[in-house]
């Protein structure tokens, strides 16, 4: 891989790192870096080692061997609640085991920031949040009322509110780091891609954007860093999707791939067969 | 939340609190001897030292301080520990048909008892050691071992199977009713009438011992517990989500249910099993106004004491001069609840049991 990583530099850096369960061996001496400001995008078949390399690059299980870093600073020197101030997670579908109002699911987001009561500004922050994704309508509804994509779009509400930065903290605001686990995978196309335009937009902020996709023509499109697993070591890394070359990913997902479009800057427009 | 919302939980429990009031005048008035509130206040003026006992009325005196206050307030005490313990319990099983019932705590909690009452007589080696903290003590450990039993069986993942909870809650019941029944059957009389009592509740043994007992665990584990809102909160998206906002899951759910456990283990010890309390209460609040924990745990402490008092109040009316045990009413109001909400639950598969 990438010889000249360091712990130094920006973003999430995770270096060498192996993580056995049992004795299965599902991350095998991965190294990787995530940079702010850019889409990064984890590709790879089922059982490649995805979401295993999410957990443990947000902090969910300590690698078995290696390291995580965010900004040169060990995750394990994080304690849990600065973590949570500084990462967030949008998982795949997540269900409420009891009824609550949107607003409430939001302000969830918000737990590391607030001690028993939330402040005026968690307040606007969740109203913000709700604005953002479109939902300020629903705020009052049960959360488990509302559609699939609805309710993933309250779920990046709360995740954006977690790690939300605004012009009145700016001086102690440090960086944040969004993942996104498999996040459209239950969505039809609009949702897909409202949602992965309101990650997208985050870029400007200097967030590091990590999304764990499927789509792969989409994850084309809107990633501008790839890193494609496959049985937990690194298959390809790289930042042209056009460079990703087709024997790799026919080998990789067991398939035939054929460009049908798309342009040097979209990526490639790729048409899979068995 | 909004703030409306907000207010209308403070309403709720503002509610709550006063019709906990007025439960506890009622029930403290009626009863085979039926006390006007002017005399309670006079017999609390005069037990608290303000007034000087009035002559000729000691008899009177004695049953309000010595038998009836106490009563009153252990049942209110208990019915708030089995309303947070519900709440608590769903919270962490994620899930609206847990109760301490259910899940084996309160007959843990009987059968760690009765060893006492039955094997402990004063001096054995089993409760020689432990002095008078014997029975709760013993009540903790059948009432943690079992709670644990069940929630390791039915919890794989983190995610909590509600069939395999019903079957090890069902089980593990079954085991320590077993116990408690066979400690009954070789227990001598006197002990053996105790512990029938016990596996229906009943507060016709209330004393101010009890009641203190029982009022201070219930109120170091509700402040404890009740610092844990939002991380229950939190748990309702799910361990690995509570964990990605801060919380370690592990953690809260093994302090949650220590906690809970010392709170229905005192009560049960001092009680018996009092089933469906802790099942209805939460779901009631759930209903009406709010699942944010922070409004459930302060509202179920009240609801479940209302209620609780309210039960054996009717306990005490319905077939006078005999008692019912407060178990068979609390039965047979919960056990419909309780199939409502499983039909409700199988009818919505595994989400919005409410929605």
């Amino acid at each position: 891989m990438d010889d000249r990583l360091t712990v130094k530099e920006a973003g999430v850096v995770l270096r060498s790192v192996s993580y056995v369960a049992g004795d299965t061996q599902i991350l095998d001496d991965v190294s990787v870096h995530f940079r702010p400001g850019r889409f990064n995008v984890v590709l790879g078949p089922n059982g490649a080692g995805k979401s295993t390399l999410l957990r443990v690059a947000t902090g969910l299980v300590p690698p078995t061997r290696g390291d995580v870093a965010y900004d040169g600073e060990p995750l394990a020197g994080f304690g849990s609640q600065r973590l949570a101030r500084t990462r967030a997670v949008l998982s795949q579908h997540v269900d409420l085991a009891f009824p609550l109002p949107v607003a409430d699911v939001v302000m969830m987001g918000r737990y590391p920031h607030y001690g028993r009561v939330p402040t005026a500004h968690d307040r606007e922050i969740v109203d913000a949040a709700l604005a953002l994704v479109g939902m300020t309508e629903r705020a009052g509804q049960p959360y488990s009322t509302l559609s699939g994509g609805e309710q993933q779009k309250v779920q990046l509400a709360r995740v954006l509110a977690q790690i939300w930065t605004d012009d009145s903290d700016a001086a102690g605001a440090g960086s944040r780091f969004l993942f996104l686990d498999e996040p459209t995978s239950s969505l039809d196309v609009h949702y897909q891609l409202h949602l992965l335009d309101v990650a997208r937009g985050l870029l400007e902020g200097r967030c590091t954007v990590v999304a764990i996709l499927h789509d792969l023509n989409v994850a084309f499109r809107y990633g501008d860093h790839f890193v494609l697993l496959d049985g937990g070591c690194v298959a390809w890394n790289g930042e042209r999707a056009g460079e990703i070359p087709l024997e790799v990913l026919e080998r990789v997902f067991r398939v035939k791939a054929r460009r049908i479009g798309g342009t040097d800057d979209e990526g490639p427009l790729l048409q899979f067969t068995l | 939340m909004t703030s409306s919302a907000r207010q209308g939980n403070t309403g709720a429990l503002v509610l709550l609190g006063v019709l906990l009031l007025l439960a506890l005048v009622v029930s403290a008035a009626v009863g085979a001897f039926a006390f006007t509130p002017a005399t309670m206040a006079r017999y609390l003026a005069e037990g608290s030292g303000w007034l000087a006992p009035r002559e000729g009325d000691a008899l009177g005196r004695s049953v309000f301080l010595q038998l009836r206050l106490p009563r009153v307030l252990l049942s209110a005490l208990t019915g708030a520990i089995l309303g947070v313990s519900g709440t608590v319990m769903q919270g962490l099983f994620r899930n609206p048909i847990v109760e301490p019932g259910l899940a084996g705590t309160s007959a843990g909690a009987a059968l760690g008892a009765s060893l006492v009452f039955v094997l402990g007589g004063g001096t054995s080696a089993l409760s020689a050691p432990l002095g008078s903290l014997a029975v709760p003590l013993m009540a903790f450990a059948g009432a943690f071992g079992a709670t644990m039993l069940v929630y390791r069986v039915s919890a794989t993942f983190g995610k909590v199977n509600v069939f395999t909870l019903l079957l090890a809650g069902i089980a593990v019941n079954a085991v320590c009713s077993a116990g408690t029944g066979f400690l009954s059957y070789i227990a001598r009389d006197p002990q053996a009438r105790n512990i029938t009592f016990w596996n229906l509740g009943t507060f016709t043994t209330a004393d101010w011992r009890g009641v203190s007992v029982v009022a201070v665990s219930f109120i170091v584990c509700f402040v404890l517990t009740l610092r844990d809102a939002k991380a229950l909160n939190a748990l309702m998206l799910g361990e690995d989500e509570a964990a990605l906002l801060g919380m370690d899951p592990q953690r809260l759910i093994i302090r949650l249910l220590v906690l809970n456990t010392i709170m229905v283990a005192t009560a049960t010890a001092m009680v018996g099993v009092i089933a469906f309390v802790g099942l209805v209460v939460p779901h009631v609040l759930r209903m009406v106004r709010s699942s944010d924990y922070a409004f459930l745990l302060r509202g179920s402490a009240l609801l479940g004491a209302l209620l609780m008092v309210v039960v054996d109040v009717v306990a005490r009316v319905i077939i006078p001069p005999a008692e019912l045990p407060v178990g068979i009413i609390t039965a047979v109001v919960g056990a419909p609840v309780f199939l409502y909400i499983l039909l409700r639950q199988q009818r919505r598969g595994s989400a919005g049991y409410y929605g």
